[in-house]
């Protein structure tokens, strides 16, 4: 037999794959999938009991989401923050990313834990001192105070990040370069640069979806007047709900977060081979 | 006083790294076109050392000089040396050619003359064919061509190799050592080569360093290591060593020959040198010994020894036989002899040694 599993075993991960894949049916595909039909039924005939699917399908709500409500400001504002974000929590994690990932110094395992426990504060909390914080301060740009907010709540996503792609630049080509003249321009493009790029576009990317998705901040900073995606999407859901334009929000707030993902992923996959092809 | 400066040389270097030396007042140079091996064990100071004359480690103390010019003070990138790294280093991004051109274009050379030198070294170390490949599509000892050739291509005052072998396989290491051999000797280039291989200190080298703990044991030509080791050490770290701690009875210095009680039996040693101390170590190989028919053996000539077989490992072209004395009692040692020998374990062989295989170490007995 070419399998290496005996027979009860190669049942039993069959099993186990078909239970995952129920799983993640019913917990993403699902909900996806409904969101999708609620968002293209059509305001004139109602979705209702006793009908298993919507009994007329259109774009109108669509066309009237994108007419009429403030999605198209939130869209921007929402890009512009996370661009934003992206790029200031990178370059604000880089320096402290090399000094975890290249150098050795006392401290150094409680100083990556301290970078990590922001993420343990839950963010609503967080945010309600952070406005208080900021008023203080006398910054009342709401698209700096958000900005802001986020990059000091995502930053250890990207120093998680990079550190690792640090870590994966190999010492003995930086002294290779070294060795054979190299200027620090030189060595910084042949022996960082091919490891940390994928990195660093990955960081880029995952921290601008969290940002583009983070509603407590947004929400407690900007409201009523400054709007991002999420927080379009929350007045939806609360005082006039309506669920087929929530279906559409919603929709347009995941879908190009999730192709960015997928790119996020290839990225991280294609550093992790890149630090592994050392020896011959 | 030599007409030319050396192409390198080490003076009285010293590196401490908190509660360990790394170097001890290591000193040693290469004349222009020499090869010399830093061997030792994993720890004695070797890489350091090599790392030190790249510029990557300052030294505490002592002084490099590379063709009479003190290096103190310049980084790596303003040093006349190159690196054959163990890793090889390559850079995986780039093609053959970029590679082994890389230190070329930080001399800002122009890039016909980077051309013309990248192809001609490529084809010095047979890689002609291979020039747009990436690294990772080489096999190892091509891979270890293009680190070579990388380094040569700048036509450094001073070749720096890093263990370059240790990543290869047996029968492939033999193949590079001597093509690696044979290239520097075609180029001249001078070459400091680090180690922990004797084998391959003895094949390549004009010049042995031997170091353990940071400290030089001993200095000398491959010959000169192995014939006439100084201390217990070297004689074990090179070669297999058979070291046996000596009484010295009787001296007729005029001959050059000594008496001496061994713990095989008496032993005339003739030597050059008289022995540092009455108690003293000496030393013999394997393939001193030379086994004797049994009717040779009844004579009861000088350096003759009765020993019993203890064990026997057939090696192919040799046999290797561990040898003691005949009550059983003490230490063992080492014979090799050809593979045809028909010696049996359990057996007693007659051994003879001549008198100038015995070496004295310059090492007492305390």
């Amino acid at each position: 037999m070419a399998s290496p599993f005996p027979r009860a075993e190669r049942w039993r991960n069959r099993l186990l794959i078909l239970l995952a894949l129920v799983v993640f049916f019913l917990a993403l595909g699902l909900p996806f999938a409904m969101a999708v039909l609620w968002s293209l039924v059509d305001p004139s005939h109602p979705w209702a009991y006793p009908n298993v699917l919507p009994p007329v399908l259109s774009f109108r709500r669509w066309v009237e989401i994108w007419t009429t409500s403030g999605l198209q400001q939130a869209l921007v504002n929402s890009y512009m923050v996370a661009t934003t974000v992206a790029v200031s929590a990178i370059l604000l994690a880089l320096p402290t990313a090399y000094a975890f990932g290249r150098l050795e110094f006392r401290g150094k395992a409680v100083a990556q834990m301290l970078t990590l426990l922001p993420l343990a504060m839950p963010l609503f909390v967080l945010a309600m001192f952070y406005v208080a914080v900021l008023s203080r301060l006398g910054i009342y740009s709401r698209f700096l105070g958000i900005a802001i907010g986020h990059t000091f709540y995502f930053l250890p996503y990207a120093i998680r990040l990079l550190t690792v792609s640090f870590s994966g630049v190999r010492q003995d080509l930086i002294d290779a370069a070294r060795d054979l003249g190299a200027s620090r321009l030189t060595v910084f493009r042949h022996a960082y640069l091919p490891v940390l790029k994928p990195g660093l576009l990955a960081a880029l990317i995952i921290v601008f979806i969290l940002s583009i998705e983070e509603f407590a901040i947004s929400y407690l900073v900007g409201a009523p007047d400054f709007t991002t995606v999420p927080t379009i999407l929350f007045s939806y859901l609360g005082y006039n709900f309506i669920r087929p334009s929530a279906a559409a929000v919603s929709l347009i707030l995941v879908v190009p977060n999730v192709l960015l993902m997928l790119i996020a992923e290839r990225l991280l996959k294609s550093t992790g081979a890149s630090a592994g092809s050392g020896k011959g | 006083m030599a007409t030319e400066a050396p192409a390198l040389t080490v003076a009285e270097a010293s590196l401490r790294y908190d509660r360990f030396q790394a170097l001890n007042a290591v000193s040693f140079s290469a004349r222009r076109g020499e090869l010399v091996t830093l061997l030792g064990p994993s720890g004695c100071g070797k890489t350091t050392l090599l790392r030190a004359i790249a510029g990557f480690i300052p030294l505490d103390s002592g002084r490099i000089e590379i063709d009479g010019r003190d290096m103190a003070g310049l980084s790596p990138e303003r040093r006349d040396t190159a690196m054959c790294f163990q890793s090889y280093a390559l850079f995986p991004h780039l093609t053959v050619a970029d590679n082994i051109g890389f230190g070329l274009r930080q001399k800002r050379l122009s890039s016909a003359e980077i051309a013309d030198r990248v192809s001609a070294v490529a084809a010095q170390v047979r890689l002609s064919a291979q020039l747009e490949r990436l690294p990772a599509q080489l096999s190892g000892g091509q891979q270890q061509r293009v680190a070579l050739a990388r380094a040569m291509a700048v036509r450094p005052g001073v070749m720096l190799f890093d263990e370059p072998l240790s990543n290869l396989d047996a029968k492939l290491r033999d193949q590079v050592r001597a093509e690696i051999r044979a290239l520097q000797r075609a180029q001249g280039f001078t070459a400091v080569y680090v180690t922990h291989d004797q084998a391959e200190a003895l094949a390549m080298s004009d010049l042995v360093v031997v170091m353990r703990a940071g400290v030089v044991e001993q200095m000398g030509t491959p010959e000169d290591i192995y014939r006439r080791p100084a201390n217990r050490f070297v004689a074990d770290f090179i070669g297999t060593a058979n070291i046996l701690a000596g009484r010295v009875m009787d001296t007729d210095k005029a001959n050059g020959l000594y008496r001496v009680e061994t713990p095989m039996g008496m032993a005339t040693v003739r030597a050059e040198a008289p022995p540092v101390a009455s108690h003293v170590y000496l030393c013999w190989r394997p393939e001193d010994a030379r086994i004797l028919s049994s009717t040779e053996g009844e004579v009861a000539a000088e350096n003759v020894y009765r020993l019993q077989v203890r064990s026997r490992t057939y090696l192919g072209n040799l046999v290797d036989l561990e040898v003691g004395r005949i009550d059983g009692e003490g230490e063992t040692w080492r014979i090799q002899t050809h593979g045809t020998s028909a010696v049996m374990q359990g057996e007693t062989v007659a051994i003879e040694i001549a008198p100038e295989r015995f070496r004295f170490l310059s090492e007492a007995v305390t």
